[in-house]
């Protein structure tokens, strides 16, 4: 019996030794320890013996068994570590991963999204109106004069379609202050109002596409001052260009705010100090203004009891001024070329 | 508009120990915008840019009033003009003049000896960015730069009539102006007659070759002409002559300054080229501007600008500004000199207290109060940012490309195309009604690109009869590949709308489009997708339907207690896949998922998943229900079924 035992073992160990992978090891297994396997029935067999021998039995069994299972482990261990190898070996991390696909969003949407996501978090509300207009809405309302030269055919595009009896002549938007109108017509102060939309302008060089896109800011309530408009440009300022940027405004005209207001920002390739690329340490960015009291009383808003502010900027303007994107001229930002769509 | 000013020209108006840096800076923060400041010989120029509103700036003694208004111990020193030596002769011409084309004339006859200006005046003018010819042109740019009021010479004894009609002109007539161009006008230019028909001058925009001054003048005729601007501006643009005079004339210059341009050029004349005044002067001023005044509350002064002004205060800016004014009070009445047309209102003033007080001196304090309306966080821009990223991410790029089209790209009969008046370019003269047309273009601009995937959401313009267009937002887009796959399209717009919670897409066989499919939302149509050649797939949805159906709302649906079965089954038929999984779904409520799972020739594997949330489904009732879905197949469709 115990010759049988011993040679149990080694025959074990010898199908251990040259087991190659984990699979024929778990077989091995299967074939020693298993529920019919070769120990386990020759334990079975301690029935025949005498009682005086099988205590003695017993310790070799378990001794037997022992050695088989750490052969089996050890075994175990040796193998997967020659497998990870194996697998590892055949790995080039320089080679080119597998991607998924990724596409792009136009440069101007993501000016869009970063202006909106600004000026959401200081509770402005974007709103979305024509880009075909009445007059009324475009100029009118706005105070433009009637012989303004932005209300001739130079400037501004004409739909040639009969003239409202009320509204006028029907227009491409050529700035988002229309939207303005739209708002106060439509709604109580206080009003937060974000407008972004396309524009038309009858031209076309390095500064100017005859579609573009402007962002229009516009908030009425009671007291507001010009203190609160700059509080609100200087928050842009900083958000969008960055914290050592800042802003100022000075005066100028326009016909729907008054006062009105050029706001600059400081440049940021000579940190304000005055370059080819700016004016004196300074970049113009747009209009803004106090909301003229025509325009509130136009829009039936009690301009005694209410003031407002508004600024409408150019989407492309701002993106061509922020640092380093190195973009100077505007047509550029609506080539349809793969080569300049990608890039972003 | 631009405008070159000369340092020492400057200061013969204006006393201050500012350098030019220091001037330029308090202009451009409290008055206007310097852009530049040249240094030229021994002296400076600013370059700056006056706003349309403020045509009085665009001279040496307007810029010199506002600098002595924003800079600190500055004064304004006006100009003094003198009394010509008069002459008692009758003004000679006679001149016939309309009231709505010309505001104010005035006029003197002199007898000159022409010839080149003193360097003095010739540096002055060049360094302005005018061009010096003689002292006779000179003195009349000159004065406008100084004044602000354009000028104009004639020779007097090229005048042969000695009359002159101001009178429209009309549509046809041709001119040649003094820079030797030929134009014909379109009418309603103002214009001078000399009475035989000939025009002699147009006023206010540029003077004409029959009239004008030459190397042989003896006499001539100084006139200054304050114009109607509406019919300058139409003029200027109609001929494309856009020169200071016009640019200036467009604006609306101040009449008043008419007589002070004369007399000042009256005394320039005689310094520089020996005149000799041999007419009385002549003053036509059928429109005189009135004077206003305005009251301004303090109280108000501080709610705009923010923070507190004291009224003294108020009162200097706007005295050395030009105004008059008288404390009433808490009230400043302040009176509008002609000169400042621009102010009107309490509000202008306001503006004038405020930027000489200095926006750079005003707090920034963002405003906290909170808009009078609520939207929903899953709103249209939520959504429409949403499905952008999706197509980002399912490898599309997006384009922007003209709302503006050529006739070529409208789709269907261009009658019906929303048409611009006054197009840029035959490029641009429509709004579209279509984005493919615009997406086909991007794709044959990008010819060496084998693999293309671009999509838009823009707007197209559908007319309407007495009202603005539809603007109705589109979400378009193209595939080219080759062997583009009609199917790779289609799954897109699956997930992409999936993803917007939508579920229920429909698939029919296009009406439209030979090869393709229209989609619908439930009932609503919602776009197409066309297969335009074997490399070439697009899609158009109405992005609005879209956004009527997406909804960010979820529905927890609980676990399965009890396992599902799983069952394929295969068949030959004609059959629409859709029919086909309509018809087996239909067949028992416990089927809760049919989809293709498989084609292999005319032959297509469906696989079913059964399950019943209630129990355990056995073998037995999973076989029931197949005998079922196996007879009705059948015999709707007359199919084979491979058991």
């Amino acid at each position: 019996m115990e010759e049988e035992l011993i040679g149990i073992k080694n025959a074990a160990l010898s199908f251990i030794l040259e087991a190659e992978d984990l699979k024929s090891l778990e077989e091995t297994k299967l074939q020693f320890l298993g529920r019919s396997g070769k120990l386990t029935l020759a334990i079975k067999a301690v029935t025949k013996l005498p009682i005086d021998k099988r205590p003695a039995f017993g310790i070799l069994v378990n001794e037997v068994k022992q050695t088989i299972e750490e052969a089996l482990e050890e075994k175990a261990k040796s193998l997967s570590a020659v497998r990870k190898t194996n697998l590892l070996e055949k790995i080039d991390v320089t080679n080119p991963g597998i991607k998924p696909p990724l596409g792009h969003l136009h440069l101007v949407t993501q000016a869009i999204e970063e202006i909106t996501e600004i000026f959401e978090k200081i509770g402005f509300i974007k709103v979305k109106y024509p880009e075909v207009e009445w007059d009324w809405y475009a100029f009118e309302a706005l105070n433009f004069p009637p012989n303004h030269p932005a209300r001739d055919d130079w400037e501004t595009f004409f739909i040639d379609e009969k003239p409202h009896p009320k509204y006028g002549p029907m227009v491409l938007t050529p700035h988002t202050s229309s939207g303005q109108i739209r708002e106060m017509t439509a709604n109580k102060p206080p009003i937060k109002m974000l407008n972004i939309a396309k524009c038309y302008r009858r031209q076309s060089d390095v500064s100017h596409v005859p579609m573009f896109h402007q962002f229009e800011g516009l908030a009425v309530d009671t007291n507001l001052s010009i203190a609160n408009l700059k509080g609100v440009l200087d928050y842009f300022v900083k958000s969008y260009f960055g914290k050592e940027r800042v802003s100022r405004i000075r005066p100028y005209h326009f016909e729907f705010t008054e006062p009105s207001f050029e706001v600059d920002v400081s440049c940021g390739v000579c940190k304000g100090k005055g370059c080819k690329l700016c004016k004196e340490g300074w970049l113009e960015m747009g209009g803004a203004g106090m909301v003229h009291p025509n325009v509130l009383k136009n829009c039936g808003i009690d301009s005694n009891k209410y003031s407002g502010f508004a600024f409408g900027w150019g989407v492309e303007r701002v993106l061509m001024m922020k640092d380093g994107i190195k973009l100077d001229d505007v047509r550029t930002i609506y080539s349809d070329r793969m080569e300049f769509l990608e890039q972003f | 508009m631009n405008i070159k000013i000369v340092d020492s020209w400057l200061r013969e108006y204006l006393d201050t120990r500012q350098n030019p840096l220091e001037i330029a800076k308090e202009l451009s923060l409290s008055s206007v915008s310097v852009e530049r400041v040249e240094k030229v010989d021994n002296d400076s120029v600013y370059d700056i840019e006056v706003t349309t509103n403020r045509p009085d700036l665009m001279s040496i003694l307007g810029i010199a009033r506002e600098a002595s208004a924003v800079l600190k111990n500055a004064k304004f020193n006006d100009l003094k003009t003198i009394e010509p030596t008069k002459s008692s002769a009758k003004f000679p011409i006679e001149i016939k003049n309309d009231p709505r084309l010309v505001n104010r004339i005035c006029a003197v006859v002199l007898e000159v000896k022409i010839g080149d200006s003193p360097k003095e005046i010739k540096d002055r003018l060049e360094n302005s960015g005018i061009r010096s010819l003689n002292n006779l042109i000179d003195v009349t740019n000159y004065v406008m730069r100084e004044i602000g009021h354009p000028t104009h010479v004639f020779d007097f004894d090229l005048l042969k009539t000695q009359k002159m009609i101001v009178r429209e002109s009309k549509r046809g007539e041709v001119v040649t102006t003094l820079d030797g161009k030929r134009h014909i006008l379109s009418g309603g230019d103002i214009v001078a007659d000399d009475t035989t028909g000939k025009i002699i001058d147009i006023l206010g925009v540029m003077g004409t070759t029959n009239s004008v001054i030459y190397e042989n003048t003896k006499r001539i005729l100084f006139f200054i002409d304050n114009n109607n601007p509406v019919y300058i501006r139409n003029t200027s643009m109609n001929l494309g002559i856009r020169s200071e005079a016009a640019i200036l004339n467009e604006k609306g210059v101040d009449p008043e300054l008419c007589l002070k341009a004369l007399l000042r050029g009256i005394e320039l004349y005689e310094k520089i080229a020996n005149a000799k005044v041999i007419s009385e002067i002549f003053d036509h001023y059928p429109n005189k501007p009135r004077t206003t005044t305005i009251q301004v509350d303090s109280e108000k002064i501080n709610r705009v600008i923010g923070v507190e002004v004291n009224p003294q205060n108020s009162v200097e800016i706007l005295n050395k500004l030009g105004f008059k004014t008288k404390r009433l009070g808490e009230k400043i009445e302040v009176e509008i000199p002609t000169i400042r047309a621009d102010v009107g209102l309490d509000e202008d003033v306001i503006e004038e207290i405020a930027r000489v007080y200095g926006y750079h001196n005003l707090p920034s304090i963002i405003p906290t109060f909170l808009p009078n309306k609520v939207i929903g966080f899953a709103n249209n821009f939520y959504f429409e940012k949403r499905i952008k990223s999706a197509f980002k991410y399912f490898g599309f790029s997006e384009v922007y490309t003209y709302s503006l089209i050529s006739e070529d790209l409208f789709d269907g009969p261009i009658e019906n195309a929303v048409k611009l008046k006054n197009p840029l370019s035959k490029d641009l003269a429509y709004l579209r009604n279509s984005l493919i047309p615009s997406l086909l273009n991007v794709i044959s601009n990008n010819k060496t690109y084998d693999g293309l995937k671009v999509f838009e959401i823009a707007n197209i313009y559908l007319k309407k009869t007495n009202d603005l267009p539809k603007e109705t937002p589109m979400l378009s887009g193209v595939l080219k590949k080759k062997h583009a796959s009609f199917y790779e399209v289609k799954g897109v717009i699956e997930k992409a709308l999936n993803d917007l919670g939508i579920k229920n897409l429909i698939f029919k066989k296009s009406q439209k489009s030979s090869i393709g499919a229209s989609i619908y939302i439930d009932k609503d149509y919602l776009g197409e997708i066309e297969v335009l050649d074997t490399d070439i797939v697009d899609f158009e949805l109405n992005f609005e339907i879209i956004l009527q159906h997406a909804t960010n709302s979820k529905i927890f649906k609980p676990f399965a207690k009890f396992p599902p079965i799983l069952e394929d089954i295969s068949l030959i038929c004609d059959a629409q896949t859709q029919e086909i999984i309509n018809t087996i779904k239909n067949q028992d409520e416990k089927i809760v998922d049919v989809t293709l799972k498989d084609t292999y020739k005319d032959s297509r594997t469906f696989h079913i998943v059964y399950q019943d949330f209630e129990k355990n489904l056995t073998k037995e009732e999973v076989a029931k229900i197949r005998e079922q879905i196996v007879i009705v197949l059948k015999k709707t469709f007359n199919t084979t079924i491979k058991e």
